[in-house]
């Protein structure tokens, strides 16, 4: 039989809270975490709004904070949660054996330091060309040597393994919007077929940055309702005009159930059943049927063992743009039949906003906490039904219902398609 | 396979570089590199991408940085060797998983931006940002240079729907995805994989980033010599670009189409060093914990392995560390296995070092030969190893064991034979 593997652990950085119990909170309550942006002066940008993380004090957190000085939020995000999550676990680390407890996560790439990058090559452009040796000389007298080295998309992961002494298997993966659900998707693998124990995983992301906020402008996908930020995202809902920036970051405890057992665990539940797959059809748009997305979700629940009527919530990518939240409409009805009316499906996007490559493992998170308190948090801001998205997405109050069996979809730019099925633990 | 590598495209005459000690590292070509620490490179030359995609999605070149049109040029090469490239099994049963890292914009391209943003004191203005540095960008810009844009452009070209993944974990990131992919197979999640590695390090951020490391080798009046892995003289990391492609695909379903077979995968391992990254270089803690996992995967010992496909980074303290960890990982073995660093003739690909790598460890097995480290002229004490210097030399068991590591000590290795 196969290693079973359970989450023992959870740690979240959002713009609903600094920690589990306040993002919990402020989900339930139907809280939206928009507001302008205050990390740069946005006012000229299409986009002056976003979900930022707020007053993240990392030294009440983590030890010897000061390491991450010269850290990037992802890493900042990623340190965090994971010693939130590890101290959940109640996890001995000088107990297990560290060659058995890895790493993987869903980490976004890191953002460039902008007012030094901007500075040094705005002087090097004549005549419709970057002098390079110009360049090279500004930038090396110029740029922050550490700073340059902490943008590596591997360095969270290096620093969640130095930060618990993970000497097991250490991975980033990178796939867009799906990358933290497919970190926790690869890591449940890598405990199940032996490689590793316990691995820590999940995502820290900000796109919060003028590149982020400029690059997602240019490709028309953000909310410019910059009056209303509270209002801005709104997944399913006839008015929704783009997705709303979000930062912060989830991790999870996997560990093997006896592993969990034998040292007398809390489980928060298990996971069982992981689906991967691509659309391959566009780098823009996900495809209009949703094929990509059906089979994932299908694949999920013939790895879990479950049909589609044994789920009973589903947490929704639903990011609020227009074609999005149609395609995912469309794949649940595909994958689910004649339960895709019956099933609650809200999207938490609505109120901690698109935090990007970690959004799958702090939406993953939400199912556990589901399935612990009955409590479906709601899709906030469902004001104008559309006709394209008539399914029941939980409207602007949380639901109280036992949930037992859980399924997380994510789907990311570029076609990269990951569900996850989380269940509550029974023995 | 497929390989686009600085001593040659396809893998035909990188094999016939590698045997011929060829190097691919040289003075940069692709900017003017006076002022930096390094003005050298691994560079691949002559790569026309156009050649490399259909007629209709030339448009698309457009928007891909340069790692990512080496990524769909090697993946055709890989198809092609493969017989793949005209039909294709099942889609969903063929996914895709690649090593890869964040690639760095154009300087060209957002130089305009930031010249309208800053004052004539250099003062940044982020209100000019939002509006006339906005509209001096082009619309697309973003997607050229995501990490997982050649797994996904590659799934797009040739239709793969199965599992896609991209990781970022630098120079162990293509060991990783390629393990991965054998996972993926294993536990029955695909029948074929598409998986290897990319990246280009030739941008002068980049480069200023090596710089900044003080890992770089200083010898830019020789730079063929410049990468000397394990050599007493070694004095630094030479970067470089590539891509590796393999196709990996379930026994039964090969034999079942009667596929050329180069060789088995049989092993796979990873670890960490779990140090502070703020240090400047790992200790081999990662590498010994990944090599000890990827034989005990195998089932082989160490006296079986023909040869250790090293990392071989070039650099004083990591090549020591890498010797330490061979010599804990397999003993007293370590001093004989003979040993050799394919980064000598391309240099440092980073994300892409592992799969081209891998590459050479099969033409090695195909051929029987294990092909030599160049610049290896002065044996280091600290590193007690057999390399294969002078000449390629006969391959005496038909396995090799291949490791890849990052600076933080993010590691994995591989081991195949041949069937």
């Amino acid at each position: 039989m196969r290693r079973r593997v359970v989450v023992t652990g959870i740690g979240m950085v959002t713009p609903l809270g600094n920690s589990v119990a306040e993002t919990w909170e402020g989900m339930r309550n139907g809280r939206s975490g928009v507001a302008r942006i205050t990390r740069f002066d946005a006012s000229t940008l299409p986009t002056k709004i976003a979900a930022e993380v707020k007053h993240l004090d990392l030294h009440s957190i983590v030890p010897n904070a000061d390491r991450y000085e010269f850290s990037g939020y992802n890493t900042k995000f990623a340190v965090a949660a994971a010693k939130m999550a590890l101290d959940d676990s109640g996890l001995d680390v000088n107990r297990v054996d560290r060659a058995r407890l890895g790493v993987y996560l869903g980490a976004g790439e890191g953002q460039h330091d902008f007012e030094r990058f901007v500075q040094t090559l705005a002087p090097c452009y004549h005549d419709g060309r970057v002098a390079v040796p110009e360049f090279s000389s500004r930038g090396l007298k110029h740029l922050h040597p550490q700073k340059e080295w902490e943008q590596d998309p591997n360095m969270p992961a290096g620093h969640v393994a130095a930060l618990v002494g993970a000497q097991g298997p250490n991975y980033n993966c990178l796939t867009a919007c799906a990358a933290s659900s497919q970190a926790i998707g690869e890591a449940l693998e890598l405990i199940r077929r032996g490689d590793a124990d316990v691995m820590v995983s999940g995502g820290a992301h900000t796109m919060i940055h003028p590149f982020g906020v400029v690059g997602f402008n240019l490709l028309t996908a953000l909310s410019t309702r910059n009056d209303e930020p509270e209002r801005a995202s709104r997944p399913f809902d006839q008015e929704r005009d783009g997705f709303i920036l979000g930062e912060g970051g989830g991790m999870v405890i996997l560990e093997e159930l006896q592993h969990a057992k034998s040292r007398g665990a809390k489980i928060y539940g298990e996971l069982i059943g992981y689906g991967s797959t691509a659309d391959a059809y566009r780098m823009t748009d996900p495809h209009p049927e949703g094929r990509g997305a059906i089979r994932a979700i299908r694949d999920a629940f013939t790895d879990a063992e479950i049909g589609p009527t044994d789920i009973q919530y589903v947490n929704a990518h639903g990011t609020s743009t227009g074609g999005g939240d149609v395609a995912e409409t469309v794949s649940m009805k595909v994958a689910f039949g004649d339960h895709a009316r019956n099933v609650p499906i809200s999207s938490i996007k609505s109120m901690t906003g698109h935090l990007i490559a970690a959004a799958g493992a702090v939406e993953l998170i939400t199912c556990l906490l589901t399935i612990r308190d009955g409590v479906i948090p709601p899709t906030i801001n469902y004001e104008f039904p559309d006709p394209q998205c008539d399914l029941d997405y939980v409207p602007n109050t949380a639901r109280e219902a036992k949930v037992d069996v859980a399924l997380s979809n994510s789907f990311g730019f570029g076609g990269q398609n990951v569900c996850l099925v989380a269940r509550r633990f029974t023995g | 396979m497929g390989v686009i590598s600085p001593i040659g495209i396809g893998t035909s005459a990188f094999w016939e570089s590698l045997t011929a000690g060829k190097s691919g590292v040289g003075r940069i070509e692709a900017f003017d590199p006076t002022g930096l620490p390094i003005t050298f490179a691994g560079q691949v030359r002559g790569y026309d991408a156009k050649k490399f995609v259909p007629t209709s999605q030339r448009k698309n070149l457009k928007i891909m940085a340069r790692d990512i049109q080496l990524a769909v040029g090697t993946a055709k090469l890989a198809l092609e060797d493969a017989g793949l490239l005209e039909s294709r099994p099942t889609a969903d049963r063929f996914g895709v998983e690649f090593g890869a890292s964040m690639s760095s914009s154009d300087l060209d391209e957002l130089a305009p931006a930031a010249r309208d943003s800053v004052d004539e004191a250099s003062h940044l203005d982020y209100q000019k940002w939002g509006t006339s540095s906005m509209s001096s960008m082009p619309p697309l810009w973003m997607l050229k240079y995501l990490p997982n844009m050649p797994a996904c452009h590659v799934s797009i070209l040739y239709n793969l729907e199965g599992p896609n993944n991209s990781i970022t974990q630098a120079e162990a990131a293509s060991n990783l995805a390629i393990g991965e992919a054998y996972r993926i197979i294993a536990r029955g999640a695909a029948d074929l994989m598409l998986a290897g590695g990319c990246d280009s390090k030739i941008h002068p951020l980049l480069m200023i980033r090596f710089g900044f490391g003080m890992l770089t080798s200083k010898r830019n009046d020789a730079p063929e010599q410049a990468c000397r892995p394990f050599d007493a003289d070694r004095d630094g990391v030479v970067p470089g670009e590539g891509s590796g492609v393999l196709i990996l695909e379930e026994y039964e379903h090969a034999k079942k189409r009667g596929a050329k077979i180069y060789a088995e995968l049989v092993g796979f391992g990873a670890g960490c060093d779990a140090f502070d990254p703020t240090r400047r270089e790992t200790d081999g803690t990662g590498l010994r914990i990944a090599m000890q996992a990827a034989l005990r995967d195998a089932r082989m010992n160490a006296d079986e392995i023909g040869y250790y496909n090293a990392h071989g980074v070039s650099t004083p303290d990591g090549d020591r560390a890498e010797a330490r960890a061979l010599r804990e990982a397999i003993g007293d073995h370590a001093l004989e296995i003979p040993v050799s660093a394919h980064k000598s003739n391309t240099g440092n690909t980073v994300g892409g070092c592992g799969a081209i790598e891998f590459v050479a460890g099969v033409l090695a097995l195909q051929h029987g030969v294990v092909p030599h480290t160049i610049n290896y002229e002065r044996a280091d004490p600290d590193c007690p190893l057999s390399v294969v210097a002078g000449s390629p030399r006969e391959l005496k068991k038909p396995s090799f064991l291949s490791a890849s590591c990052t600076r933080l000590g993010q590691a994995a290795a591989l081991v195949a034979r041949t069937i």
